[in-house]
């Protein structure tokens, strides 16, 4: 006897093995973890609420791009450059806004972010405007600014292929951009426990008590909005090494905010919680596009939204200190 | 480069930074005054005067939004990310009665204030004050309303996707006077919006309530233990948060059109206004979103169209460096 | 024998809008002394504090601390020149150990800046040794060394204040500024922290500035009295003249000690 169950949704686990679906997931989950890193720095160890992740993204892949494309310069030097290049920028930015209040703060770097994304949608000649910048196909400099990396991209996959024909090609970005990561956990971890790392912690908690003991409190938040910097830097540089394009779309508010929920995902003050809170967090979200539920395209983003802005609710409600966070180090707003 | 540690031993001059310090107000507008002056001069005084109107219809839209966010934020120390979509979820439910049900817009309008206002008190009641209750920080509040933002963006994306519609309204006939030029529904715009807004500030400046409000914006600690029923008092809060958010969705949905992103973008403006006018203050909000709004359009007779907004928010940026208080913001410490 | 003055203040104003919160202050506290500083609600103490240790900018007057004029500098620098305050509210960082919280105001540690971590890390890790024994010793010195591993946040009341004590001291201070230092705890506690005062002043040399209300505290342990109201300094000497004193008396609305 059959029973006549016609089943509303059709959940396909072959997804689940499709190595497509992975290496796409661990791309994106990855470039999140880079620039969150910055963000546990900056609000789970600082006690500075920086919302402008995404400005720092847009200037670091930007500035490489108009290197190489405007300024002929290699790809390997464009990069350190452009680093050095954000890093100035947060420190220009931190120098006026630091000494704000923790709620300005977040407004001026969520508006500087906004100018950044803005200034890149309409300084045309510059940067392309929403076409943004990928080649160059005419004038002098006749290249895309990721020329370079697809020839090392193509040697790597050229030699993998000789033992893993299947591979798939965004393993060398893969491994590049969790390298970073586990680069990044290991140092930050590193820096956390050393003196330095304590007057962070004192930041954090009671700046007024740590200027009592003698510590430049403000130059400390520097150094940490610095950091960041640069690490959103590097996710600017491997999003636009991803989709092979920058654009401004890209940059928008809502990959702050999305950095955010992988932050408390994976837990305040644990460098590691970040990069489990990215992979989890990306799963979900890309694993909801083979629910094959009877709706559009539109009503799947719309899912999106709702399971990241449920995460968020649901987390700081029940659970604020994430996955792996410590309550007794949630000190914010207190 | 020490914060603001400056000492001026000039007992018995006047100290030129100091009135300034003090007259705030008098500063702003004599700067705002000179700026418009030298348009005026440069562009002939039919172009500042246009650019100016134009000003008012979008500062209108600034002041609606900004008043009912400071409130908010004044009285419940809750940055409110979720404020623009309640602006969108204003338009969107105008859209249903105007469009969908072909009802006139009046009632559109009335309907999405009213509507609005239910949703800012269903989230107080599920979300805020149970927050309050747990003792929530300011940090995790304002994650939650992150998140509150997005399930409220995913339903109007889940029923009306991401299509950009329009209100049953006129967007091309104009009236003119005294060689000005503003659309029919502009005019309507600040018409409905000023009304509204001077009854408004009537509460505020001369109702019981108002004061009451005033009293909780200053210090809620101290409000409730004088016996004021803090809770009838942060309801009505939310009322008038949720309707003017609401009308100023509906209205800005009139002016141009709708779409899921509508709110959301005037939050950053709406928030500069909120600052600018110190934070708590309704009628600073309501000042500086409509200067705020004519300072934005002006910028559009020096600069490109384009870059309007841009120009807004460093406007934002600088005024929060200068004086963080706001311009209408008692000096208190940072 | 003049002892030296450590600290000059003179005409310091600070304004809150239309307030005048001090109004021309001016006294000295002479080094090695203990001195109290009293004065009715709203006097204008705490606010003279914040501004003598560089927490709020001045508007007029001049603070000289051993004849450098800091009346500029911010907080931070202040507190290098040994000018360490407390706070009415303890401020125990109390989401992190005992332990750290001492290691903290300790002063030269190279480990505190990023360059040293990265280039010279034996150094950071000999001075880390050095102060984590210094630490100890102190934590010992003031009952608390079984705690230095508890969140600083698990500290009862009374102990949070010993640990704000011993804390100032890593900073090697010149002079202490304590504000309130016996608000909230009970009078065993207090006595310690009373003889704590006068064995550093004595063994170390440091001098002591503090705010208090408790006048018996004030008359028999401090060595001279500053009297604020108003904003204004309105008597200074030897607690027996000052509580004679009828401006005194007169502030206090006729309630001496």
């Amino acid at each position: 006897m059959t029973l006549p169950l016609e089943l509303p949704l059709a959940f396909t686990l072959e997804a689940f093995t499709n190595v497509g679906f992975w290496s796409g997931v661990l791309v994106t989950a990855g470039i999140y973890a880079v620039v969150t890193l910055g963000l546990q720095l900056n609000v789970g160890y600082t006690g500075i609420v920086n919302f402008g992740q995404a400005g720092f993204m847009a200037v670091g892949g930007y500035t490489m791009a108009i290197l190489v494309l405007e300024a002929g310069l290699s790809f390997w030097l464009a990069m350190p450059l452009a680093v050095l290049v954000t890093m100035a920028f947060g420190v220009l930015i931190g120098l006026p806004s630091l000494r704000l209040r923790t709620d300005y703060f977040a407004i001026v770097t969520l508006a500087m972010a906004e100018v950044v994304r803005l200034a890149a949608q309409n300084a045309q000649g510059l940067t392309g405007g929403n076409k943004g910048l990928y080649c160059n196909f005419e004038g002098v400099n006749q290249t895309c600014f990721d020329e370079a990396w697809q020839s090392v991209n193509d040697s790597i996959l050229g030699w993998v292929e000789g033992f893993w024909p299947d591979v798939d090609p965004l393993l060398p970005l893969l491994l590049v951009v969790w390298a970073t990561v586990v680069i990044g956990i290991v140092a930050l971890n590193y820096i956390q426990r050393t003196p330095w790392g304590r007057v962070l912690r004192a930041v954090r908690e009671d700046e007024d008590a740590a200027r009592a003991l003698g510590k430049n409190t403000l130059l400390y938040k520097l150094q940490s909005l610095a950091i960041s910097a640069v690490l959103g830097a590097l996710a600017g540089f491997y999003l636009a090494l991803f989709l092979t394009t920058i654009q401004p779309d890209d940059y928008e508010p809502i990959v702050t905010f999305f950095a955010f929920g992988v932050l408390i995902l994976g837990g305040l003050a644990s460098y590691t919680g970040v990069a489990i809170g990215a992979v989890l967090l990306w799963t979900l979200l890309e694993g909801m596009r083979f629910v094959e539920l009877p709706i559009s395209e539109e009503r799947t983003a719309a899912l999106r939204f709702a399971l990241v802005g449920l995460v968020l609710i649901l987390l700081m409600a029940f659970r604020p200190q994430g996955i792996f966070g410590k309550r007794e180090e949630m000190v914010l707003g207190r | 480069m020490e914060a603001g540690a400056r000492a001026e031993p000039a007992p018995g001059g006047v100290d030129l930074r100091e009135s300034a310090r003090e007259h705030p107000v008098a500063v702003a507008f004599g700067v705002i005054g000179l700026i418009v002056l030298a348009l005026i001069v440069a562009k002939g005084v039919h172009d500042v005067a246009q650019a100016s109107l134009n000003g008012l219809t979008l500062g209108t839209i600034y002041a609606l939004g900004a008043v009912g966010l400071t409130l908010v934020y004044g009285i419940l120390r809750l940055v409110n990310f979720a404020h623009g979509d309640f602006l969108t979820f204003g338009a969107y439910m105008a859209y249903l009665v105007n469009v969908t049900w072909g009802m006139p817009l009046a009632a559109a309008i009335a309907f999405g204030m009213g509507a609005t206002a239910a949703l800012g008190l269903l989230s107080e009641r599920v979300m805020w004050r149970p927050m309050r209750a747990k003792g929530a920080g300011f940090l995790q509040l304002m994650l939650m309303s992150i998140g509150l933002a997005f399930i409220i963006r995913s339903v109007i994306q889940w029923f009306w996707g991401t299509e950009i519609r329009t209100l049953d309204v006129d967007v091309t006939e104009s009236v003119s006077f005294l060689g000005l030029r503003i659309g029919q529904t502009e005019l309507m715009v600040v018409i409905v919006g000023i009304a509204i807004l001077a009854a408004v500030a009537a509460v505020v400046r001369f109702t019981l309530l108002g004061k009451r409000m005033r009293a909780l914006s200053d210090n809620l600690a101290l409000a409730e233990t004088a016996g004021i029923d803090t809770r009838r008092v942060i309801l009505y809060t939310w009322l008038f948060a949720g309707a003017l958010a609401g009308l100023a969705g509906a209205l800005a949905g009139a002016l141009t059109n709708l779409r899921p992103e509508l709110g959301f973008e005037l939050l950053l403006p709406i928030f500069a206004a909120v600052i600018l006018g110190g934070i708590g203050n309704p009628f600073g909000a309501l000042t500086a979103g409509l200067v705020l709004g004519v300072v934005i359009e002006l910028s559009t007779l020096v600069v490109e169209p384009r870059w309007k907004v841009t120009f807004g928010f460093l406007a934002l940026i600088i005024a929060l460096v200068i004086r963080p208080q706001g311009i209408f913001g008692k000096a208190k410490a940072l | 024998m003049a002892a030296e003055a450590l600290l000059e203040v003179e005409g310091v104003v600070k304004r809150f809008g239309g307030i005048h919160a001090v109004d021309g202050a001016s006294f000295t506290v002479d080094a090695g002394s203990v001195t109290a500083l009293i004065g009715p609600n709203g006097a204008g103490k705490t606010t003279l504090f914040n501004v003598v240790t560089g927490f709020d900018p001045a508007d007029a007057g001049s603070v000289r601390f051993d004849g450098e004029e800091v009346a500029h500098l911010g907080a931070h620098r202040i507190a290098r020149r040994g000018m360490v305050r407390t706070f009415q509210l303890t401020r125990a960082l109390a989401a992190m150990p005992v332990i750290d919280n001492m290691m903290l105001a300790a002063p030269d540690q190279p480990g505190e800046r990023l360059l040293n971590v990265l280039l010279r890390p034996g150094a950071v890790r000999a001075r880390e040794r050095e102060i984590t024994e210094e630490a100890m010793e102190l934590l010992e010195v003031f009952g608390l060394r079984e705690k230095a591993d508890d969140y600083a946040g698990t500290l009862s009341g009374g102990q949070r204040k010993l640990l704000e004590l011993a804390r100032a001291l890593m900073a090697r201070p010149r002079m202490l500024l304590l504000d309130e230092p016996m608000a909230g705890i009970n009078p065993t506690l207090g006595r310690r922290l009373l003889d704590h005062i006068q064995r550093l002043r004595k063994e170390e040399g440091v001098t002591f500035l503090f705010v208090e209300h408790d006048m018996e505290v004030v008359m028999n342990h401090s060595d001279r009295v500053i009297v604020m109201a108003e904003g204004r300094v309105i008597a200074a000497g030897e607690p027996h003249e000052v509580r004679a004193d009828q401006a005194v008396v007169d502030a206090y609305l006729g309630t001496p000690a």
